[in-house]
């Protein structure tokens, strides 16, 4: 059976109903040519997606993320600093002790060489001037995804953000593929790592998912008990905190 | 209507990076890409009350910089210079150096493409919209888009060449 070049661009765009997508696959498993053909067309379409893939992960430029707040918000008024307060004691949001008792349910491997050599560099972590810093996915994620709005299908899990003694906003995040977790906090030239755990990946051999509220890894857990200056930020607080480009 | 555009604002932020890679797929100078992400948020923010609520809203988006972009397309031809030498200068030492010749290699061949087939390609290759939402974004019928997605990338083929070494 002869297919047109449409359809079969439109099998690797997953644009198939059921039955034309059966009948193609039937035809490449007999024709190699036709294999071929449907190949060509996959991999252009993840070889676009990857070149442009880094773009996703560089910082959003501050001008941008004022146009979003909007003109009047933008005014860099000298009471700026104190757009973000720190919730009180006791507010809402103060997440980090039950992170901390999942915690120790949870067997962690501290990040071996292994894992440092098949995600740093070609993942979502690059070498930076000697340090570690997100880029691509998890660079986007620290960046935009709120921890009160996301939703457990995301590739990336964001846990708390709060201050840090220093002044500079810090998150802890985990991923399933690689199966990381840690802690970053925002500098100029972007998410640096401060922590940077492996986990187990009981969520990518079955392909299911995470619990929404992920368990936060042992060392990660002590970086933030060591790093935070009061209390973790609540929702609107973290919300402003990204309007504000994750800059105190 | 205080609360609905707070909501707006912070969906907008949730898009911007895929609003600067649409852009980057369009105009290959990064100020020139981030001025039309810029432009789109504007209008948004200013048009919000056209947002229908069935609509998603980076489909409402990617059509407004489709249009700011080709609102500003007679002076782009005259500025796009084919390479950046200055770019690629400075990432030497960098380890990200390969990606970002690649990504440079890729925008040479998408800027040569016709608009609407570069529109086509952009928005279901790169973004990964299905054909009726990229369709409804281009503001064509389902089949005009396929037919320049067809013609876009038999293009970059001939441009780019068969990639072999598939990413893993």
């Amino acid at each position: 059976m002869r297919f047109s070049e449409e359809v079969l661009m439109a099998y690797a765009d997953n644009e198939l109903d059921e039955k034309t997508r059966a009948a193609v696959e039937a035809a490449m498993a007999t024709d190699p040519q036709i294999a071929r053909h449907v190949a060509h067309h996959q991999r252009m379409r993840a070889r676009l997606r990857s070149a442009f893939e880094p773009v996703i992960g560089q910082p959003v430029p501050a001008r941008l993320l004022e146009a979003a707040r909007g003109a009047a918000a933008t005014a860099r008024d000298p009471g700026r600093s104190n757009v973000i307060p720190l919730p009180r004691r006791g507010a809402r949001g103060g997440s980090l002790p039950r992170w901390a008792a999942l915690a120790a349910s949870l067997a962690i491997g501290v990040l071996g060489g292994w894992l440092a050599f098949r995600i740093v560099g070609s993942g979502p972590i690059t070498m930076r001037n000697g340090h570690m810093q997100a880029r691509g996915l998890l660079a986007a994620a620290l960046t935009t995804q709120l921890a009160s709005r996301q939703s457990a299908a995301q590739p990336v899990q964001i846990g708390v953000s709060f201050r840090s003694k220093s002044g500079e906003y810090c998150r802890t995040f985990s991923m399933r593929a690689p199966a990381i977790a840690g802690l970053a906090c925002h500098a100029a030239q972007g998410w640096r790592l401060q922590v940077l755990t492996g986990t187990p990946e009981e969520g990518a051999a079955t392909g299911g998912y995470r619990q929404a509220a992920s368990p936060v890894a042992a060392p990660v857990v002590a970086a933030v008990n060591a790093e935070i200056s009061g209390e973790p930020l609540d929702a609107r607080a973290e919300a402003a905190a990204r309007r504000e480009g994750w800059t105190p | 209507m205080g609360p609905a555009i707070e909501d707006l604002r912070d969906r907008i932020i949730d898009i911007l990076p895929r609003l600067r890679r649409f852009a980057r797929s369009l105009a290959r100078d990064p100020h020139d890409a981030d001025d039309l992400v810029q432009i789109t948020v504007e209008r948004a923010l200013t048009h919000a009350d056209q947002l229908h609520p069935d609509s998603r809203l980076a489909s409402w988006l990617f059509g407004i910089l489709r249009n700011a972009w080709i609102d500003e397309g007679r002076s782009r031809h005259r500025r796009e210079p084919l390479h950046a030498p200055e770019e690629l200068a400075e990432t030497v030492g960098d380890p990200t150096a390969g990606s970002q010749a690649e990504l440079l290699c890729v925008q040479d061949a998408l800027a040569r493409l016709p608009e609407e087939q570069r529109l086509a390609v952009s928005l279901v290759l790169i973004e990964g919209l299905s054909y009726k939402e990229a369709a409804h974004v281009m503001n064509v019928p389902i089949g005009t888009l396929t037919s320049r997605l067809a013609r876009g990338r038999e293009a970059l083929q001939e441009m780019l060449g068969d990639t072999s070494e598939a990413p893993r």
